[in-house]
């Protein structure tokens, strides 16, 4: 079975984690931030599996179920974040929440 | 042949529907209809990975990312509601549009760059690949013997995310009654 | 290493244990325990350069010298400096002499400075002193000696200033140290030089390799002299010496009449190949020693304090010295050296008998008429004087002489000299005597305290008696023409340029003897005959020439308006304002960075991803 070559699947990685990066700097809801840092990290995970179709080596497939657990961690967080932001009445905007600043 | 065909039809349409779900999450206003556009991307996805050979990553993709992560998501808009709801779509500094729009462009135009000059060879020619690639037991092999540093580190990190969890939840909860006595 | 040389180390090493021993014990050790100390070591010091001075004997006659080193400070490329003792007939000779004076004159002070609260201090002080001395003396290479050079400066400071409860003694030392600094600096340019060119500074070596003639000789020489120059307080850097009396009288008499002041001559003999090289120096040197001569025999005529006349008689003295070295007649100049060490420190140590009878008065105004009550201290004192005019048989006549007679010698310049050390002669007689005849003469209400039936402590008297036994047979080491071991002995280091005739010898004796008889004519009639009117010295004189106002004028109120100006304009508005400045600026940057911290979390994400893309850029276009 001969279908695209693995370049195609890079192109396609690509431009998933520029969509990502995208939502990132443009949104200002924390939940729609970590929804595109997902997509940024699925397309991270799509060139880790193709580089592993492309050289015969299962590695690239192991790491990205490392990243898939260390996603899942990280989401724990960030939503744990989010709930406690919103018991607090705070508002979820990210230009409002400001305090880190020097 | 048509073997081909068919491979090149369903990589056409996961990749289509990967891209347009992608968009939908950026776009949407409504986050509820953001993280059902995150599961069709991560659906697609899914088809990608079959279609690269690795079983099991789409097997573990669909179960955990789409099981859990999501879930998870959507108990957390569920639960904020109209909080959640309630933020603007985009604003801000004029400048960090168009920056974005900068940086995002030239992050994409460097990768396609990179990757079109090494279309020279080195990433045309797949290797073959056995019927055991991608499997479980070769992933679990890998997992144990060459890579058994990351299985343990990221045991660790997902029981710090856990105990991260607890923590944020009780302090929540802490407030809620300082603020209602 | 040779038994000579382990001698001369002994000889150094033993007045550095005793400073040391003397610092570190402070006040568990008794005071008088300290004197014996300081005592006891120079003697020791004294014993071990006499057993050098026996083993070179044993040797050939070429094969003299030695040096040994100790340890190498530096190695560095072709450069080897390091701590290299020269153990030759003329360091030997010095040695003798410093450290025999030195001891007769630390056991003096054990009398002198009993019941002076500090005396551990000027014990260890002197100790250091001889130290640094004998360093100066036996150092085979000039890094050495420049350092010796440094620290028997630092003594004199130390020693000039050891009064400290006395603003004038304090003001004397810094004045010292200050004209002794110009010295060391022209000094260390002189080595700078001579690096520079040679490559070394061990003298075998630098003799060797310097240049002969030609602008860099003549610099390094010029750079020596004015070492030597200060050093021995002559025109222009003798305006401390006078003002260094304010230190204790033994002080004066070991460091500025016997040893000290004549590092000044060792220093042009020792290192004479280089001088040898720049005539026009050595011509320079010896007209400074002529004026010098001339000048300070008559400021000595008007001064009243006791000491300061034999200070400026020290400076005369040292005239000659540096006339001698400078005519090349090297013998002849240290021969001076050790009778003048004999004869200056007996009187020095006579006079301070006297003041120390009088509890501290040193006015010879009021000191008449003591010569009565202290019969030995004043026939010490005549014995000093005669030595010191030059009268036969005592030391002074066989050493002055023989250096007025390689005078004779020089054509038109040497004629001058010959002039100004005869006219010398004359006023030495004039001074000398005035002063005997004012103190120890005549009638007077000087009413001394005695120590029972002596005329001091047992330790001033018997080392007075010494040297005035000195002062009286020491002039026969060398009798030129006939017997001149002196000469033999130092002629493989320095040998003479010419050895004078007996004609010139007699002729040059004759004169000086007869205008010193002269000098001491004037001054009977003048001072010691009652009634005689004495006449009113010139305020020229008795103002030194104006020395001092002339530096005030030319250095130090200048220096002090700079000084002012630099603080007010460069200090406080360029420093201290740039820094302030400086602080400015940053404080300002700060505030303009940390605007970028806004707070927005999408302006920092924003941050990261251009960085990412710039990075890409970079490793993209190094491929």
């Amino acid at each position: 079975m001969h279908g695209p070559d693995v370049l195609w699947y890079l192109v396609l990685a690509a431009i998933l984690f520029v969509t990502g990066a995208l939502g990132v700097l443009v949104r200002r809801s924390p939940l729609i931030i970590l929804l595109s840092v997902e997509i940024m990290l699925n397309g991270a995970n799509l060139a880790l599996i193709s580089f592993a179709r492309r050289s015969g080596h299962a590695d690239g497939q192991v790491f990205a179920i490392a990243v898939m657990a260390v996603a899942a961690s990280e989401v724990v967080v960030g939503l744990g974040l989010i709930v406690a932001m919103g018991r607090r009445r705070l508002q979820l905007d990210v230009d409002t929440l400001r305090t880190l600043r020097g | 042949m048509a073997a081909d065909v068919v491979v090149w039809i369903v990589w056409c349409g996961a990749a289509f529907a990967c891209i347009a779900s992608a968009l939908g999450v950026v776009s949407f206003s409504n986050p509820f209809f953001s993280a059902l556009a995150l599961i069709g991307n991560l659906a697609s996805l899914a088809v990608l990975y079959l279609l690269l050979g690795g079983e099991f990553v789409a097997a573990a993709q669909v179960l955990v990312y789409g099981g859990a992560v999501m879930v998870m998501f959507l108990f957390v808009i569920a639960y904020l509601g109209e909080q959640a709801r309630e933020a603007p779509w985009a604003g801000g500094p004029s400048w960090q549009a168009v920056g974005t729009v900068l940086a995002a462009g030239a992050i994409l135009g460097e990768v396609l760059v990179a990757l079109a000059l090494t279309t020279g060879g080195r990433l045309r020619h797949e290797a073959h690949v056995g019927r055991s690639f991608g499997s479980p037991a070769q992933i679990g092999h890998l997992f144990l013997t060459d890579h058994l540093l990351a299985f343990e580190v990221t045991s660790i990190v997902l029981l710090v995310a856990a105990v991260g969890g607890v923590v944020l939840g009780s302090h929540a909860r802490a407030l809620e009654d300082d603020a209602r006595t | 290493m040779t038994a000579a040389n382990a001698a001369a180390w002994v000889c150094l090493a033993l007045p550095l244990a005793a400073t040391g021993s003397i610092a570190l014990a402070g006040t568990r050790l008794s005071r008088r325990g300290a004197g014996y100390v300081s005592t006891l070591t120079t003697f020791g010091s004294f014993a071990a350069a006499l057993v050098a001075f026996a083993r070179l004997l044993a040797e050939p006659a070429g094969a003299r010298a030695s040096t040994s080193t100790s340890w190498t400070w530096l190695a560095a490329g072709p450069y080897r400096f390091g701590l290299t003792l020269l153990t030759d007939q003329l360091s030997v000779t010095m040695m003798l002499v410093v450290a025999g004076v030195g001891a007769l004159i630390i056991a003096y002070s054990l009398g002198y400075m009993e019941g002076a609260d500090e005396e551990r201090r000027y014990f260890a002080y002197m100790s250091l002193f001889v130290f640094s001395m004998l360093l100066l003396v036996q150092a085979g290479s000039l890094l050495l000696l420049l350092a010796g050079w440094g620290m028997v400066g630092l003594s004199s400071y130390l020693l000039i200033g050891f009064h400290q409860e006395r603003p004038a003694a304090i003001a004397a030392a810094k004045k010292a140290f200050v004209m002794n600094a110009v010295g060391d600096a022209t000094m260390a340019l002189a080595l700078f030089l001579l690096v520079e060119q040679t490559g070394r500074l061990d003298d075998a070596g630098v003799f060797a390799a310097a240049p002969h003639g030609g602008t860099v000789a003549n610099l390094v020489a010029l750079g020596l002299l004015g070492g030597a120059v200060a050093k021995s307080a002559q025109i222009p850097l003798h305006t401390w010496l006078p003002d260094a009396m304010e230190g204790p009288t033994p002080v004066s008499a070991l460091i500025h009449a016997a040893t000290m002041v004549t590092a000044g001559v060792y220093l042009i003999v020792r290192l004479h190949p280089l001088f040898e090289n720049a005539y026009l120096v050595e011509d320079l040197a010896a007209g400074l020693g002529a004026a010098t001569l001339v000048m300070a025999g008559l400021i000595a005529l008007v001064q009243t304090d006791i000491k300061r006349v034999i200070a400026y008689s020290t400076m005369s003295q040292i005239g000659y010295m540096f006339v001698g070295a400078a005519s090349r007649a090297y013998p002849n100049g240290i021969f001076h050296l050790v009778t003048h060490a004999f004869f200056k420190a007996l009187l020095f140590l006579a006079a301070g008998i006297a003041i120390h009878a009088l509890s501290g008065e040193q006015d010879i105004r009021r000191m008449r008429g003591i010569g009565r009550t202290m019969p030995h201290t004043r026939r010490a004192f005549l014995v000093g004087s005669l030595a010191l005019v030059g009268i036969p048989p005592f030391a002074g006549f066989f050493s002055k002489d023989s250096i007025l007679a390689a005078t004779i010698d020089r054509g038109a310049f040497g004629a001058v000299l010959l002039a100004c050390g005869l006219l010398g002669t004359f006023l030495t007689g004039l001074y000398a005597f005035r002063l005997y005849f004012v103190v120890f003469g005549g009638e007077g209400d000087a009413r001394p305290h005695l120590h029972g039936r002596a005329e001091g402590p047992p330790s001033m008297v018997s080392t007075v008696t010494v040297l005035a036994g000195l002062s009286a047979v020491g002039g026969f080491l060398q009798l030129a023409p006939v017997w001149t071991p002196l000469t033999t002995w130092l002629a493989p280091v320095a040998p003479p340029f010419a050895e004078p005739s007996g004609a010139h010898e007699a002729i040059a004796s004759a004169a000086a003897v007869a205008l010193g008889l002269a000098g001491i004519a004037v001054a009977y009639r003048l001072y010691a005959v009652a009634g005689a009117r004495v006449p009113r010295p010139w305020a020229v004189l008795e103002h030194k020439l104006y020395w001092d106002e002339l530096y005030d004028l030319l250095l130090a109120r200048p220096a002090d308006r700079l000084a002012r100006g630099l603080g007010r304009f460069v200090e406080q508005l360029l420093v201290a304002g740039s820094i302030g400045e400086v602080a400015r600026g940053f404080q300002l940057g700060g505030a303009e960075v940390s605007r970028m911290q806004n707070g927005l979390v999408r302006a920092y994400a924003l941050a990261l991803a251009g960085g990412v893309a710039v990075l890409a850029l970079v490793f993209l276009s190094t491929r």
